[in-house]
């Protein structure tokens, strides 16, 4: 897992909700995650959904919701 | 988004022997331009290696990604190109939208139109959507063209790696590609014409989050492009 330490705050990380990484670094430490107005972080494009999901493990962050990696990828039906 | 300054990230693909320009805000105003805040355009191999950040000027209405790329798509097949944009969401409210022109050099093929993907942002919190849409889908003509298909697919992530299945639908049967892609890759998949006598109808992608993608059509005599169009997400 890459490290965190060295990445920029400023990077953005949810593209839809305007999450930067340095927002997220902050609410884990502060076990405060998700914060009050990103609470759709990951889920409208869903695009950041798996760096998402990498940080919030990284950051160790209790209660996080994470995409579900096993998920039904099979057949649809339209 | 609650601050002044929006982000949406787009990707293409492009190869050698192509013209390929990119309009980069569609939008028209009767009173001043509008334009982007902020661009940084970046080029990866297929094995996601970062081969140049290339300066633009956020100003430009058009950005020739064929020039641009030039020095560092020699041999390499195709590239994928990501276009970082920030923007005033008060000049754009609806985001701003990147078309491309596409047309291989000498060729007697139509020129190509379409929609660069959009995909990390395009979705601002007001919209409200609340749906993974991480199913995107395409249907083919139902007549038979003398034309090889594929999928184009590119994970634009920092550091996830991406798994997707692509289901590729004859007469109703699904043919099933596992794929995955470390960040930064991308790879072209051929979904064949036909299968046991019939056609290609549709294809459609699952993966765990949203990738860039877009279907491909190549004249099965010239090699040249012929269709080239983004799939398309699908709300449950």
């Amino acid at each position: 897992m890459a490290d965190l330490d060295a990445v920029d705050d400023a990077l953005l990380l949810c593209y839809c909700t305007g999450l930067t990484v340095g927002e997220l670094r902050e609410s884990c430490r502060l076990d405060r995650w998700p914060p009050a107005d990103k609470t759709q972080s990951g889920r409208l494009c869903t695009g950041c959904m798996g760096d998402l999901t990498h940080c919030l493990r990284a950051l160790g962050a209790s209660g996080a919701r994470e995409p579900d990696e096993d998920a039904d990828l099979g057949e649809s039906r339209l | 988004m609650s601050s002044e300054v929006s982000g949406l990230k787009s990707a293409t693909f492009h190869g050698d022997g192509y013209e390929h320009v990119v309009e980069l805000v569609h939008q028209r105003d009767d009173h001043a331009r509008r334009s982007l805040i902020a661009l940084q355009v970046e080029v990866r191999e297929a094995g996601g290696g970062l081969l140049a950040t290339l300066p633009v000027d956020p100003r430009e209405e058009i950005l020739d990604v064929a020039d641009l790329t030039r020095p560092h798509v020699g041999g390499r097949g195709l590239v994928m190109v990501t276009f970082d944009a920030r923007y005033d969401p008060r000049t754009l409210p609806y985001r701003p939208h990147h078309y491309a022109y596409l047309h291989r050099r000498g060729s007697g093929a139509p020129s190509l139109y379409y929609a660069v993907n959009a995909v990390l942002g395009g979705v601002p919190d007001r919209v409200g959507a609340t749906t993974a849409n991480n199913l995107e889908n395409y249907l083919f003509l139902r007549r038979p063209l003398e034309e090889r298909y594929s999928l184009l697919v590119g994970n634009v992530a920092h550091w996830a790696t991406a798994k997707a299945r692509v289901l590729a639908y004859y007469a109703g049967r699904p043919r099933t590609l596992d794929l995955t892609l470390e960040p930064g890759a991308h790879a072209e998949l051929a979904l064949p014409a036909e299968q046991d006598g019939a056609r290609l109808e549709r294809v459609d992608m699952k993966t765990t989050f949203r990738l860039a993608t877009y279907v491909v059509g190549r004249r099965a005599d010239s090699g040249d492009m012929v269709l080239f169009d983004h799939l398309f997400p699908y709300f449950k």
